[in-house]
């Protein structure tokens, strides 16, 4: 099943692209991750799906409901982190999660302590006193702290130090395992490689590819390194063969084809190493966007 | 009741600042009285000038010389304070999430825009009546050393109500402004320059007959002192023009900030 469903979704501010006719999926469970470097349109994507702004065409749903006609209701069961977190800056810490708390029909209070101490909050302080990385620790609790069962994540691990994104992914794991759906939205892709599922990749506004991390990486190109003693470049200047370089004794190219066709070359000569990999994520995102 | 619980919170210290506003006002104010007090020749003075400045500042309708004409006085002053105050809060409370880009919370949890609105709306209400309550106290305190008679507190009573009437267009005409605008940073001053327009419209209606229509555009001559202290009462078609412009300013309001695209 679809959590949620975008058809079609184009939103123009006046005549400024936001985003242009994204379609995608997002499957009960799983984590999601949405990519694109800043500007691409992420933020947009997710505004739009919270109603904070309208589309000028096509149609989202979540959980099956509009999310424009039902955002209220379907907020309910919704937690945001956004990529910049914004509070009443004169109001304290706890104050804060209570509030936010009491929009919600059950009882948050154990969970709000147990998150809090998670996140080594210091519940008595001012927000405007926070540091940008305490800021979003408030967020991850705030965002948390209802159970929700779908979570918005836009470029989560912001201002987090080390320990705090381990913490971090390591509580998004444990929701995602309860069941919980996550939308995560990065341009870090390590950390995308490492969380998602599937991957949605968003250039200028329009969607260039969603795909499942894996096959992503195994049909996209092989990275391909041969040392050899004696080498005739030549000899690889293969259909599919690209970023073909040759130093000391070392032969590296990309390659996208019928694996089988390098190797016969690879088999005519007599080599001392070979490693055949596949592209991280990394690699694969540069390659789109060039 | 979360939103309006907070909402009177975090406005406290500025209603705490307006409050100290209108003290001080009326201290000010009443102890310029005590030179007018029961001091004809000042009434002579008053007589020399040009009857179109005096009306034009409605000096005309009152006796200065009583607490009441002095008060009579007071009222447009008192009026342009309340009045202030009230826009800046219809406009602050809305654009202020926008402004400070809490909107991407506030609005991110599950309430209707138009809850928050209702909330919101209620609390800068609260504040106004609170501000309006000070404005009453404070002269009722300050007009006691004068030993006032009784209609001195009708005509008192009358005032505040007036006050109210345009406390709650000018509460309303800022709400829509905040709701409305897409350049949100500008509404509260927006509003306050649509206040003063209209208090110089009143100005300008004053000067000569000619221009007496463009009291139609200005809430400032819907209650005029003078005609409050005669009459004894509010005009119908007045109160009825106000209430029309207040529920039109808040249907405008809900409209406009539910379908309208929040700006981060």
């Amino acid at each position: 099943m679809s959590v949620i469903e975008v058809n079609h979704l184009t939103k123009y501010y006046g005549k400024a692209r936001g985003i242009i006719d994204v379609s995608l999926q997002v499957h009960e469970g799983e984590i999601f991750g949405f990519i694109g470097p800043n500007g691409a349109g992420k933020s947009t994507t997710i505004r739009l799906l919270l109603s904070l702004i309208h589309p000028t065409g096509g149609t989202a749903t979540i959980f099956g409901k509009d999310c424009i006609r039902y955002g209220p209701e379907l907020r309910r069961e919704i937690g945001y982190l956004p990529s910049e977190v914004f509070y009443y800056e004169r109001m304290k810490v706890i104050d804060l999660l209570k509030y936010s708390a009491s929009f919600y029909d059950k009882d948050c209070t154990r969970r709000l302590h147990e998150l809090s101490e998670l996140m080594e909050l210091e519940l008595h302080r001012r927000i405007e006193d926070l540091s940008y990385g305490n800021k979003k620790k408030v967020g991850i609790v705030q965002g948390l702290l209802h159970g929700p069962k779908l979570l918005f994540l836009d470029e989560p691990t912001a201002g987090l130090d080390p320990l705090m994104q381990r913490e971090f992914f390591q509580l998004i794991r444990e929701e995602n395992q309860r069941g919980v759906t996550v939308f995560f939205s990065s341009h870090i892709l390590g950390e995308v490689q490492r969380m998602c599922n599937r991957v949605g990749i968003i250039k200028e506004g329009r969607m260039v590819e969603i795909a499942d991390i894996q096959t992503l990486q195994q049909n996209n190109y092989k990275k391909v390194r041969v040392a050899a003693d004696v080498l005739d470049v030549t000899r690889f200047g293969l259909p599919g063969v690209t970023n073909l370089e040759h130093n000391n004794g070392v032969v590296r190219f990309f390659y996208k084809g019928d694996i089988n066709t390098v190797m016969r070359r690879i088999g005519e000569i007599t080599v001392s190493d070979v490693t055949v990999e596949e592209p991280t994520l990394e690699e694969i995102f540069m390659h789109y966007y060039e | 009741m979360n939103i309006f619980r907070r909402e009177l919170k975090a406005n406290f210290r500025s209603l705490l600042i307006w409050g100290v506003i209108v003290v001080l006002f009326v201290m000010v104010g009443v102890s310029k009285f005590s030179a007018y007090y029961g001091n004809p020749e000042m009434l002579a003075i008053l007589d020399q000038m040009p009857p179109a400045l005096l009306s034009a500042f409605s000096f005309q309708a009152f006796n200065l010389t009583t607490v009441t004409g002095f008060f009579g006085l007071m009222f447009t002053y008192f009026a342009l304070l309340v009045s202030i105050a009230a826009a800046m809060w219809g406009s602050d409370i809305i654009s202020k999430e926008e402004r400070d880009k809490t909107v991407e919370f506030s609005l991110t949890l599950p309430v209707t825009r138009s809850r928050v609105v209702t909330a919101k709306a209620l609390a800068a209400l609260v504040n106004c009546i609170a501000l309006l309550f000070i404005t009453w106290g404070a002269s009722l305190a300050s007009a006691a050393q004068y030993q006032p008679d009784g209609e001195f507190y009708r005509f008192l009573a009358l005032c505040m109500l007036a006050l109210f009437i345009m406390q709650l267009i000018f509460l309303a005409i800022g709400i829509f402004l905040g709701c409305a605008m897409k350049r949100y940073k500008r509404a509260s001053a927006v509003a306050v320059s649509v206040l003063l327009g209209t208090y110089f419209l009143s100005v300008l209606s004053g000067l000569h007959r000619d221009l007496e229509f463009l009291k139609y555009l200005s809430p400032f001559k819907y209650f005029d002192a003078g005609v409050l202290l005669r009459e004894s009462r509010l005009d119908v078609t007045f109160v009825v023009l106000s209430a029309a412009i207040v529920l039109l300013s808040m249907a405008g309001a809900y409209w406009s900030y539910t379908r309208r695209d929040l700006y981060i």
